[in-house]
């Protein structure tokens, strides 16, 4: 066996196992069958989910995170949102609710701690004054609010998302479901029955043979219809649920979860199914390991440029095949979960985004195999995914599209072109940056290398160009299929706009001779900014001065990466004579 | 002579181009960032479709032009792109897909000319059960004079609000009646018009009227044992043919109230043709009949009434081929330079393995 040459493989292999190994079936936590609950299909957004989605998505919501720490232990979302049904009393003692304003802590007398998690039990005294600063904020546009008009309205939000959760199964404060089943046809069951219809979160019960598959009912529209005739199936089998957990009867309820489970298999065998493996991919969460990948392949690489290169240089583009590996099987369970092309939302693009550049990186390294392109890929790769996961705090990344935008066409071809676009240009932008960082720090300036960084990023230009100029163009007649207008001039148009016209001054710049080789790369970095700015940047228009709201801290972010940006651009423009590592290399000519 | 060359050498050179491309980067950011504040449509009037960019001196009502517009930057773009390219670019199969997406970039160019000079954007609201035959401006209004003599069957005579404006007594033709128009007012922003309206007929005054948008009932008098009826509504053009709502569909996803489809089911007849047939409007997926376009815009009255966006535009096809051509031609010049630049590579890495 040749060792050199099966480095990228073998470095491959470890990475693809560490992460593989999130696929064996999980332990039981606390003697529960945690995931068998998880992957319990209910209808909520307009689609069909593992509970686990809800769960998750409603912890990030209220907290920011996908679990938590509560007396020295992890709590993952499944248990804590089974504590918020069923044993109230504990999960009011959870400190969950992040709040990080100080004027909406010093309405509630508390001040900024150490800690910015609160439990519920804390703001239970509060919730009054909460409702009533909340209710008067939300008479103001909410482009219009103040930093803490803002934080407020989140926060009576987050409460109410929490109550609802709390009453969709059963309400807190009365015995149970299973006392209401008891109860049904008691006069006084019916306002229960009514709250419960009102207040439900999701929908749990699938529905009846013969019933269309969306016809999902929540707990108060089935004891309602029970009333009147036969109770819905699910009702029993998530009663018992309900009170093992809260008896703490470990086989109890693990027998009603897998027959709670078998009534949605039943009666919808694929959609449980896709539930099933969407709770697989909450699991093991492809992105965020892949991120992981790709800063190891980083950091190989680094090292590799400083100490044993022949070894680490090859193992570092293995991680960076093994991380785009998982990055596409992650995309692809997506694309199967939601029956749609890879691009619905902000969340996704920046995920494709990512792909794109990695993709691109890992061809360029095939060519060149001078490890830039690996280099460059992998900080792509995790760049986006890092702004991806932030972006995640919205809710469901998996939301219904739109009747607008429901159209799988043209959000296969318009929105992945120009999303292709926007990645090469970063990638471009990227390659740029490692120009300008060997112009001024490398230790060897080879200029054959030098050379190759410059016609990679040639290339990655007219690739961009190329996809942003027929995606743009793609989306100005998708407008003109929904409703009769090509070009409409509207700032997200605009955006995309932006990047074609500046992609096509740096090429028409470079054919005239009037840039060289410093000059494209500065070009591009610059176009870091523009495509920033149009992808970014005209979703906080209209946001005027008096917001300070939820997108306080991306505009924060957006404008640090642009002075970031137009200081490497600057760093591109200076001679090397600045920099220190060249002043020692010429002093050690000198000398030498 | 020579400034003539010197006026091609101008206008055939990139420099112009890239002059050209950073103007219009700079008319599009401030396009973009003006919507914020004046609305779209004013933005673009402003911006983009006019020759020069004016702003009002401070304090007084002088107007001064302060940067080209892009109405401006376009046509000079067109010209250095056909004036360079019957200069400049070589007739060479190397040069082909260049070619392509230059003629494709022109077709684009000549197409937004197009739309800003001839397209015609209007309205249809049509309620389920009910048939139309007009499609109405979204801006413009007119006061129209309906004969309601006969219940059934009335002539309409429709007097654009640009002609209120200008005249003070205007003969509606084909009827005996004279209007004298005495006062004009109208807010742009909530498109409310009114009009102080004096009807003669032959030479017999009835009296002033207020007419307006605003004001439910029409105005109506009588003549002889005709009568008329004043009113002021959003300009009407009459079309050949009739649509009629069958059904409008609004879907909603279950269990929230995120809309998942629109669609309006209407009959389309035409006499003249002998046409009688029904078509689906949705999201997407518009009619297209006469040079006309009827687009899903938005719906009221309980989902019981369908609003279409009505667009005439000769040029809507331009885009279509521009996309084909350009995106051919950038795909062919690309590759013919990723070949190149493929064995400058490969021949760069057989050269490193050889020397030592």
């Amino acid at each position: 066996m040749n060792i050199p040459r099966s480095i990228p493989r073998l470095a491959a292999a470890v990475a693809l196992a560490g992460v593989g190994a999130a696929l064996l079936p999980p332990g039981k936590v606390r003697g529960l069958d945690l995931d068998g609950f998880a992957r319990i299909p209910v209808l909520e957004g307009g689609r069909v989910k593992p509970i686990d989605s809800l769960a998750r998505n409603s912890l990030l919501m209220i907290r920011g995170q996908q679990s938590f720490q509560h007396l020295g232990r992890t709590v993952g979302a499944d248990e804590w949102l089974l504590d918020v049904m069923f044993r109230p009393d504990v999960a009011e003692e959870q400190q969950v609710f992040v709040i990080n304003d100080p004027e909406v802590l010093g309405l509630m007398g508390l001040q900024q701690a150490s800690s910015r998690y609160f439990a519920v039990k804390t703001l239970a005294p509060h919730f009054d004054e909460i409702q009533r600063q909340a209710s008067a904020a939300k008479q103001i546009d909410s482009k219009q609010r103040t930093r803490f008009q803002a934080a407020i309205v989140n926060l009576f939000e987050r409460l109410y998302l929490y109550y609802r959760l709390q009453a969709t199964v059963q309400l807190p404060g009365t015995p149970g479901l299973a006392a209401e089943l008891a109860s049904i046809s008691t006069p006084e069951a019916t306002r229960r029955h009514e709250a419960l219809v009102h207040l439900a979160a999701f929908r749990p019960l699938p529905p009846l043979a013969r019933e269309a598959p969306e016809a999902w009912r929540s707990v108060g529209e089935a004891l309602r219809e029970g009333r009147a005739g036969a109770v819905a199936p699910g009702l029993e089998p998530l009663a018992r649920l309900a009170s093992a957990y809260d008896a703490n009867e470990l086989d109890a309820f693990n027998t009603a979860v897998a027959d709670f489970n078998a009534i949605a298999a039943s009666r919808l065998p694929e959609a449980s199914r896709r539930a099933s493996l969407e709770r697989l991919f909450n699991r093991v969460q492809p992105f965020y390991a892949g991120m992981v990948v790709y800063v190891v392949a980083l950091l190989v690489l680094f090292v590799g440029w400083l100490w044993k290169r022949s070894i680490l240089q090859p193992a570092a583009f293995g991680l960076l095949v093994a991380g785009c590996a998982i990055h596409t099987a992650g995309l692809v369970a997506r694309i199967f979960l939601q029956g749609r092309p890879p691009v619905t939302n902000l969340y996704s693009s920046a995920v494709f985004v990512g792909w794109t550049a990695v993709i691109l990186g890992i061809v360029l390294e095939r060519i060149y195999r001078k490890g830039f392109g690996t280099a460059v890929a992998a900080a792509s790769g995790f760049a986006s995914l890092i702004v991806a996961h932030h972006l995640m705090g919205d809710g469901d990344t998996m939301e219904m599209m739109r009747a607008v935008l429901d159209s799988n066409f043209w959000l296969a071809t318009h929105v992945v072109t120009i999303t292709v676009g926007y990645g090469g240009t970063f990638l471009a932008g990227a390659l740029a940056i490692a120009y300008a960082a060997r112009v001024h720090f490398s230790r060897d300036p080879n200029p054959a290398t030098t050379r190759s960084l410059v016609s990679m990023t040639y290339g990655v230009i007219c690739f961009s160009l190329f996809f942003s100029f027929v995606g743009t163009v793609l989306g100005g007649i998708w407008a003109d299929q929904s409703w009769g207008r090509f070009w409409g001039w509207d700032p997200k148009e605009n955006g995309a706009l932006l990047i074609v016209l500046w992609n096509a001054m740096i090429l028409h710049a470079r054919w005239g001779g009037y840039v060289r080789e410093k000059g494209i790369m500065a070009m591009a970095i610059f176009g870091n900014v523009v495509t920033s700015l149009s992808w970014f940047g005209v979703n906080m228009l209209g946001v005027g001065l008096h917001s300070y709201g939820f997108m306080d801290g991306a505009f924060r972010a957006l404008g640090g990466f642009i002075g970031s940006q137009l200081l490497l651009v600057a760093l591109c423009l200076v001679p090397r004579r600045f920099s220190g590592w060249s002043l020692r290399s010429r002093r050690a000519e000198l000398h030498g | 002579m020579r400034s003539l060359a010197r006026v091609w050498d101008a206008l055939t050179s990139l420099k112009l181009t890239l002059v050209c491309l950073a103007l219009l980067m700079v008319l599009v950011v401030a396009c973009t960032l003006a919507q914020v504040e004046m609305g779209t449509f004013a933005a673009v009037h402003a911006y983009i479709r006019g020759l020069l960019v004016w702003r009002q001196v401070p304090g007084t009502a002088l107007r001064i032009p302060i940067f080209p517009g892009g109405g401006l930057v376009g046509l000079l773009l067109l010209l250095n792109l056909v004036a360079a390219q019957a200069k400049r670019l070589e007739l060479s199969w190397r040069k082909s897909g260049l070619w392509v997406v230059h003629a494709g970039l022109i077709l684009l160019f000549v197409g937004e000319f197009v739309t800003s000079g001839f397209q015609v954007e209007t309205q249809l609201s049509i309620e389920e059960g009910q048939t139309v035959d007009f499609v109405e401006s979204p801006r413009q209004m007119e006061l129209a004079l309906t004969e309601v003599t006969d219940p059934v069957y009335g002539d309409e005579y429709g007097i654009p609000d640009s002609l209120l404006a200008s005249s003070t007594r205007i003969d509606v033709k084909g009827t005996p009646v004279s209007l004298r128009v005495t006062k004009v007012s109208g807010d742009n922003e909530t498109n409310v018009r009114a009009v102080y309206v004096e009807p003669i007929v032959n030479g017999r005054s009835y009296g002033t009227r207020l007419v307006s948008n605003a004001l439910e009932a029409p105005e109506s008098f009588a003549h002889e044992g005709r009568t008329w009826t004043l009113s002021m509504r959003p300009r009407r053009e009459y079309l050949p043919y009739s649509l009629t709502l069958k059904k409008f569909q609004h879907d909603r996803y279950s269990g929230t109230d995120i809309p998942k489809n629109f669609s309006s089911l209407v009959q389309l007849k035409n006499p003249a043709r002998g046409e009688e047939r029904d078509a689906l409007i949705y999201m997407n997926q518009p009619l297209r009949y006469e040079g006309k376009a009827f687009y899903q815009a938005s719906f009221g009255k309980n989902d019981t009434m369908s609003v279409l966006q009505v667009v005439e535009n000769p040029g809507w096809l331009l885009p279509y081929i521009s996309c084909v051509l350009v995106g051919a031609g950038l795909l062919v010049h690309f590759m013919f330079a990723l070949f190149r630049s493929l064995k400058r590579a490969v021949a760069v890495r057989a050269g490193a393995l050889v020397t030592p």
